[in-house]
């Protein structure tokens, strides 16, 4: 390949010299945030009782990072709470309406109202930590469950073996209805179901749904207020006019139906805010969706009517843009290592097709385009649907931005594969080709579907480990798999492949009871009635969002490790059963030794044995048994409240994060090195290029991934320099689309700009990676993950 | 990977070194580039050393070598040496039998260049079908030089034209105009190699006449097919303005040519010479600006050729 010279600064994607004096002063007061008197910091809220709480562990299962501060928070966020007053009759109220009204409470006199300068969309204090509004009896219930989990967490996570909580956000709301009858409408609609509320839980339901939205209308007009405030104390005439128009909008949306593009972004920006207020929870995962078709006509009829400009229109999707970027001040004081500041995933996607497989992406999905290029923000993140119709200019407009981003500004789903996969899930036929994504890649339906996409991750290497040691964890001797046997005694591939699937399906097991129980934790004491209201079949029901209300209730498992997982047993076939080059009991030597003093085994398990991602049909046979097995059996099993598993391939930060929890494995990784990430080869091995790891993933059988799978790919910016290599891009991406995985990153790096990045950070701030299945500010990621991506980037394909 | 005493040889078998997959460089779209063995020039900035010589080779990874020293025992010719200074071949000893490989757990050696049927190849080549048929790419065979293994590249070529697979012959040009037009009929375009128009520099360059090469050019541009050429700018070699403006009037008096590519020297090649026991003379010469790549590309604008491009890494200044 070709010699790689550093980027210099001035070639990174940066954001465009083009914005307006206005976007370009309110993103730079986002970025700057030490320079800021403000800050959109968690807020605690408490109803005052000696029992209550704010902080919820079982919510923030999935952040490892956070697990250690799980007791600290529990104790210190209700001292520093706000005392919230609590209304008459609050405590004869049943816990789901509590909540709601502690909600109301809070968004209406107590939530922070602000208007930054010269912002258009307003709205900007929604970090939150809300008390859960229980009563002592539950709260002791609560605590008692709690205590539980956390030791049932500590457990999984301190043995490698993953992790699981019953995650917010990770959905798509219905923003469309609530935009097109105003939350008024929904209002109306929960009173209609009143009259025939199958019983109690229903009638409070939706009488918490009621009581939530109305909350929303309370604080819209606080903004209204501070608009007219800020309107009378203004000189400048201009602005004077716009802040008269902000509070007039507020006044409006989102309670009546929004009638211009303008409304229809300040209503959908209250609506979603309110929902990250609601949970308790910084946005990730909590994704607006297909926002290119919905809101259209509100940005056409503008148009058309000349009431707006399509540079107006611009600006005020610039303004909408930097608000969810606030979700990110949420622990700023804490830290910002391992990304945890970077993945939150308030994903909106563009483009894709319609019902009859017709393209449908329009100018707005062109407008968002530019607008991603030129903000080059962390949120929201996007997403670009390609199908098989995808127009040839609108691909190569996304083939250019990601040549010329370094770490795609977007991530690319392909509408074949995912929906194929959606079909196996089994949800319905007509409603397929509505999918969009969530959090990263994560793929659902739209209004009505949770699918707890990453609320389960198992370490799939952790099993070969169980495997090769009885069930024990080699690091600890703790007993973390059933009985299998000494691998030694195993003759056949057969007998080590059976003991393989006994451990991987108990390790699933373990995670299934686990989450059951974080599951119901969250069921009973955890209820969301205004994302409830927001969710098609949570008021129908009577069943509130976290209780499985949607209409489509599954939980996502996602396998992490999958090719060290696959490689490794790949190896052991090939090396100890077939070819007989190494013993089971000199590998399992070499595994208690982490290799020392076993370089050559090492070094045979690294070269002789088929590697995955190499379009070697060997290797690639042995992942895809690995994928059909261990997803196959994920949908096997359901949750007690109704919720199928199903299967996904993300993984986070968890493939650096269980690294030294995972002992050395068989495709001769030590202890302490990266786990493979999401669906990616292990790094270094696919040597291929581009079209055989492509190839490798999509002959994996991603129909049983209803998910959808994480794939990043690293091109050297040199080979895609020019029109024609940008073509050459998009064609690769048709084929992608008809041979590989559901979802693709693109990073176009080189070790040589990473390097100069760490050492002059101050040049290189607006330098924006992939990592797994999201975006972040290289320089801003703590330095083993910087290692990590710049050891990955060294391996050019 | 090895075919240690096959049998009997398919007559149509040819010796490859390299199967490229997501080639760019060589032609329309994404291809697959096969790469034949042997070369009769010896250009000295040539970037595949592994392709010069017909016969297999032994290659030794510095890096990779951890000591193990199993491929001493497994060299019944006693053609390995570990020395400190690395691993001593004697290349006369040596037959390529590849054990020595086989029995490396770091795979620190390897036999570049192996024999394929055209079946094998074209098994490896129809894998990205589905890349070539969206970027209107296929198969290109270069190497080394094509044309001296022609019963191969005939065989392989008349394969991917039955599955559909767009070809393009890759030649140095120093070849008989009779293989040469025979293999320019079974493939689908041609790209030729130009380097230096002076016929003592290009004698002094790449060891051979440049006029039967002159006569494939002539050859190619006349046959119908598209005719890509392309032409290493090498500092010192072809680089000269001089050279660049008699390629260009050369082609300008040829026609034909649909498109000249000029590809800015690279400089990673120094490692594969010292693999193989050679010295590559161009060590440390430092690669281009693309202010002189953008100086030639204008040059080469005269020679009326309907695209003229230049592409490859060039020096920050």
């Amino acid at each position: 390949m070709e010699e790689s010279i550093a980027l210099k600064p001035e070639e990174l994607w940066n954001p465009a010299s083009g914005l307006s004096d206005r976007v370009g002063r309110l993103r730079e007061e986002y970025v700057e945030i030490e320079q800021r008197d403000f800050h959109n910091e968690v807020m605690p809220f408490t109803t005052g009782t000696d029992w209550d709480q704010v902080w919820s562990p079982v919510l923030w299962g999935v952040v490892p990072e956070l697990i250690a501060f799980n007791k600290a928070f529990m104790e210190s966020l209700p001292l520093a709470a706000t005392k919230v007053e609590l209304p008459d009759g609050f405590w004869d109220e049943p816990h789901v309406v509590r909540v709601a009204m502690f909600f109301r409470e809070v968004v209406s006199r107590y939530l922070p109202v602000r208007i930054l300068d010269g912002e258009l969309i307003v709205g900007g204090q929604f970090n939150v930590a809300l008390s859960r509004a229980h009563n002592k009896s539950e709260a002791r219930a609560w605590l008692k469950d709690t205590m539980k989990w956390l030791k049932g967490i500590e457990k999984l996570n301190s043995h490698g073996m993953g992790n699981a909580g019953a995650t917010p956000g990770h959905l798509i709301p219905d923003y469309p209805r609530a935009l097109e009858t105003g939350l008024k409408g929904l209002v109306e609609y929960f009173e209609s179901l009143k009259a025939d509320a199958a019983g109690r839980q229903q009638e409070d339901l939706l009488r918490a749904l009621i009581i939530t939205c109305e909350a929303v209308r309370v604080l819209a007009g606080r903004y209204a207020d501070e608009a007219e405030r800020l309107a009378s104390e203004c000189e400048d005439e201009a602005r004077r006019e716009e802040l008269t128009e902000i509070a007039r909008a507020c006044r409006k949306v989102p309670w009546e139906p929004p009638e211009t593009f303008a409304e229809a972004l300040q209503a959908l920006w209250f609506i979603h805010m309110l929902v990250m207020v609601q949970e308790s929870y910084p946005g990730p995962g909590l994704s607006p969706g297909r926002i290119d078709q919905y809101l259209y006509p509100y940005y056409r009829d503008d148009i058309e009517a000349g009431r707006l400009t399509r540079e107006q229109a611009k600006e005020l999707l610039d303004c909408f843009w930097i608000k969810p970027n606030y979700a990110y001040d949420f622990l700023y004081r804490v830290g910002r290592n391992r990304g945890i500041t970077s993945g939150y995933g308030q994903l909106i996607t563009v483009g894709g097709h319609g019902p009859a497989g017709e393209d449908v992406s329009n100018d707005l999905t062109w407008l968002v385009l530019e607008v991603i290029e030129e903000m080059n923000l962390l949120e929201p993140k996007p997403n670009v649907r390609l199908h098989r119709s995808t127009p040839d200019e609108l691909l190569k407009r996304v083939s250019e931005m990601v040549a010329g981003a370094q770490g795609s500004p977007f991530l690319l789903n392909f509408d074949e594969r995912s929906e194929e996969a959606l079909r196996w899930q089994g949800l319905p036929e007509e409603d397929l080709w509505d999918y969009a994504p969530v959090g990263c890649l994560e793929n659902t339906l739209q209004g009505n579907d949770r699918s707890g996409t990453v609320d389960v991750n198992v370490n799939l290497a952790k099993a070969v480990e169980l495997t090769l040691f009885d069930g024990k964890d080699l690091q600890t001797g703790d007993r973390l798999g059933p009985r299998t046997g000494d691998p030694r005694k195993f003759e056949t591939w057969e007998e080590f492949k059976t003991a393989f699937e006994t451990q991987l399906k108990a390790l699933l097991d373990t995670f299934i009871d686990f989450y059951d129980f974080s599951d119901s934790i969250r069921a009973r004491f955890e209820p969301t009635p205004y994302l409830s209201a927001l969710v098609r079949g949570c008021a129908e029901s009577g069943r509130d969002v976290t209780n499985a209300g949607p209409e489509h209730n599954y939980v996502t498992v996602e396998g992490v490790a999958f090719a060290t997982a696959a490689d490794s047993i790949a190896a052991i076939k090939k090396l100890v059963y077939e070819e007989r080059l190494v013993s089971m009991d000199e590998l399992v030597k070499a595994i208690e030794a982490n290799y020392e003093g076993y370089e050559k085994m090492r070094q045979t398990l690294i070269n002789k044995a088929p590697k995955y991602g190499n379009d070697d049909d060997e290797a690639d046979a042995i992942a895809r048994y690995l994928s059909r097995f261990w997803t196959e059996e994920v949908f096997k099993r359901s949750t007690p409240t109704g919720r199928r598993y199903r299967g996904g391939y993300l993984s986070w930060n968890y493939w650096i994060a269980y690294a030294p929890t995972t002992a050395a494995t068989p495709d001769g990784r030590k202890r302490g090195t990266f786990l493979s990430n999401g669906l990616c080869p292990v790094d270094g091995t696919d040597r291929q290029g581009p079209t055989a790891v492509a190839l490798s993933v999509g002959k994996l059988g991603l129909e049983t991934v209803p998910n959808g799978d994480s794939h990043t790919i690293t091109f050297n910016p040199t080979l895609l320099k020019g029109s024609e290599r940008v073509d050459k891009l998009a064609s690769y991406l048709r084929a992608y689309g008809e041979k590989g995985g559901t979802a693709l990153q693109i990073n176009v790096l080189d070790a040589e700009t990473l390097r100069k990045a760490q050492e002059k950070p101050e040049d290189y701030k607006n330098l924006l990676v992939r990592v797994t299945g999201y975006n972040a500010y290289f320089v801003m990621l703590g330095r083993e993950i910087q290692d990590e991506i710049i050891a990955r980037e060294s391996h050019e394909l | 990977m090895s075919s240690e005493k096959a049998p009997a040889p398919d007559p149509d078998s040819g010796t490859v070194f390299n199967i490229q997959r997501f080639s760019i460089e060589d032609g329309p779209g994404i291809r697959t580039t096969v790469f034949m063995k042997g070369c009769p020039l010896r250009c000295t900035w040539c970037h595949n050393p592994e392709g010069l010589v017909l016969k297999p080779q032994l290659m030794w990874f510095d890096v990779r070598c951890i000591g193990a020293r199993d491929c001493l025992a497994a060299c019944t010719r006693d053609a390995l040496e570990l020395t400190r200074d690395g691993m001593r071949i004697d290349r006369e000893a040596c037959d390529t039998c590849g054990d020595c490989a086989k029995a490396c757990p770091a795979g620190a050696l390897e036999v570049v260049g192996r024999s394929y049927t055209p079946d094998e190849a074209y098994e490896e080549v129809y894998r990205d079908e589905a890349f070539y048929r969206n970027s209107g790419g296929g198969m290109t065979v270069s190497g080394g030089e094509p044309t001296m293994q022609p019963r191969f590249v005939a065989a392989l070529l008349r394969k991917c034209r039955e599955g559909g697979i767009h070809t393009a012959l890759d030649t140095c040009g120093y070849s008989s105009p009779e293989v040469l037009t025979g293999l320019l009929e079974l493939a689908d375009m041609a790209l030729l190699d130009l380097k230096v128009m002076d016929e003592a520099e290009h004698r002094r360059l790449t060891g051979v006449d440049p006029a039967p090469v002159l006569d494939s050019a002539r050859i190619l541009a006349g046959s119908g097919k598209p005719v890509w050429v392309r032409t290493p700018i090498i500092p010192g070699c072809t680089d000269s303005p001089e050279n660049i403006a008699a390629l260009a009037s050369f082609l300008a008096g040829l026609g034909g040519v649909q498109r000249w590519d000029l590809l800015a020297f690279n400089n990673t090649c120094g490692s594969k010479y010292s693999r193989l026991d050679m010295v590559w003379e161009l060590e440390g010469v430092p690669l281009k600006t693309e202010d002189e790549m953008v100086e030639l590309a204008g040059i080469a604008e005269r020679s009326g050729v309907e695209k003229v491009a230049w592409s490859g890494v060039t020096r920050h200044e």
